[in-house]
């Protein structure tokens, strides 16, 4: 009892210094997620680049998610921290994949409509 | 057992916390990876395609920096470092990003600048076809008024030639032989015996044929050839046909017709067209011949 009570002594202050006075990271779940979300609207999963970086984000989410529920919310803060620029970065990721077909559509457009002219008699 | 471990922990625990404090001098790997990363991305593309972006990850790196010069390798460091690492890669994606859209933007300019050149052309071309058509319209309507005009001027022509022979009938053979239009006049309706002063009757024959004549093909040339009978010498009835086709002749000048367009010649006693022997035969052998060349074969009489 002694011994328990001891530990306790040492934990305690020790717990505080790492997050028992830090309060849930609600409002910095919220954010990651909404993150994950547009990543996830915005087609990252057909990106390999950004499939990887919503990986990550979900996995630290749902680490923190887990922090959080064991109370060590200062771990969860950090978490979430890294998982909210994993996911902005898996946005970006999925926006330059979106830029890439449309790039390459103007090409084939490009090319199709080349062809046409020519068959209307344009010269090449 | 358990509170041993439990003491066993918090005193690593504790340690590990206090080691850290100390500051190693090997800098965290999430802050090595960030001054990496944005080393990399300032020397690419990035600074001229997202320097606002590339700015907020050097600001981030930056707070890295400083949390691991102030309290070393905290998870605080660790988490800016990530951050940083983050920011910059967010950086060259969104620099790519805008290259690619301007790339892409360049080709649709250039597809639309064709795209309106094309159609330039195209109306350019349609405008010419347009132009050639018009004026190969006015080409065949005037190919088509100058056959219309080409046909009634046959068709003139021929109602002259009808009428002409029509009236000719009436008092000389008209025949059509390879020569022309022939018109035969008995010589003994033109002459008296042995001379090439025209009779006062035959004047009056000849003033029908001139109208006859100017009534022909205006092109057309004419030759009046005098023929004789076989009695009598060779350049004697050669004289006098010579001489007989030449009063013909300028009778018909002085009755309207182009003395350009009709000559003379005299063929005496040859070219007979009948037997010399009998009186009839010879009668038929004095002769004159109006021959009306035609100009064009198929304007030719019947």
């Amino acid at each position: 009892m002694y011994k328990s009570l001891f530990s306790l002594v040492i934990l305690v202050p020790l717990l505080g210094a790492c997050g028992a006075s830090v309060p849930p990271p609600t409002q910095r779940l919220a954010d990651a997620q909404s993150a994950t979300r547009s990543a996830r609207e915005l087609g990252a999963n057909s990106e390999p680049a950004a499939q990887l970086s919503l990986k990550l984000a979900d996995e630290q989410i749902s680490q923190a998610q887990k922090a959080i529920n064991d109370g060590d919310n200062k771990r969860a803060e950090s978490l979430l921290v890294r998982a909210k620029a994993d996911a902005e970065l898996a946005v970006a990721q999925s926006r330059e994949r979106g830029a890439k077909i449309a790039g390459q559509v103007a090409v084939d457009n490009s090319a199709a409509q080349e062809n046409t002219n020519y068959n209307q008699g344009a010269e090449k | 057992m358990k509170t041993t471990r439990s003491i066993v922990l918090s005193i690593a625990a504790t340690g590990l916390v206090g080691f850290a404090a100390c500051g190693t001098t090997f800098p965290p790997q999430d802050l090595v990876n960030a001054r990496t990363a944005f080393a990399r991305a300032n020397s690419g593309p990035t600074p001229k395609t997202d320097p606002a972006d590339l700015h907020s990850a050097k600001e981030q790196l930056d707070l890295a920096e400083a949390s691991y010069a102030k309290d070393g390798d905290t998870q605080y460091t660790r988490d800016q470092s990530y951050l940083a690492v983050r920011k910059t890669e967010l950086a060259e994606v969104v620099g790519r990003t805008r290259q690619t859209d301007k790339e892409k933007n360049g080709v649709v300019n250039a597809m639309h600048a064709d795209e309106k050149q094309a159609v330039a052309s195209t109306s350019a071309e349609l405008g010419r076809t347009r132009t050639q058509l018009a004026n190969q319209n006015v080409a065949y309507v005037a190919q088509g008024t100058a056959l219309k005009d080409e046909k009634s001027r046959r068709q003139d022509a021929e109602k002259r030639a009808a009428q002409a022979s029509a009236d000719l009938a009436k008092f000389a053979t008209v025949k059509q032989d390879p020569r022309g239009m022939v018109i035969t006049l008995s010589g003994s309706i033109l002459f008296e015996s042995a001379k090439w002063d025209l009779l006062p009757s035959a004047q009056l024959k000849l003033n029908d044929v001139a109208n006859a004549l100017i009534k022909e093909d205006p092109l057309s040339k004419m030759v009046v050839e005098g023929y004789t009978d076989s009695q009598g010498g060779v350049s004697y009835n050669q004289d006098l046909s010579q001489h007989r086709a030449q009063a013909v002749r300028d009778y018909l000048v002085t009755r309207g017709i182009a003395g350009d367009r009709i000559t003379a010649q005299g063929f005496g006693l040859t070219h007979s067209i009948a037997d010399n022997k009998s009186p009839e035969g010879r009668a038929n052998n004095r002769r004159v011949e109006i021959v009306v060349q035609a100009t064009d074969p198929s304007l030719s009489l019947r």
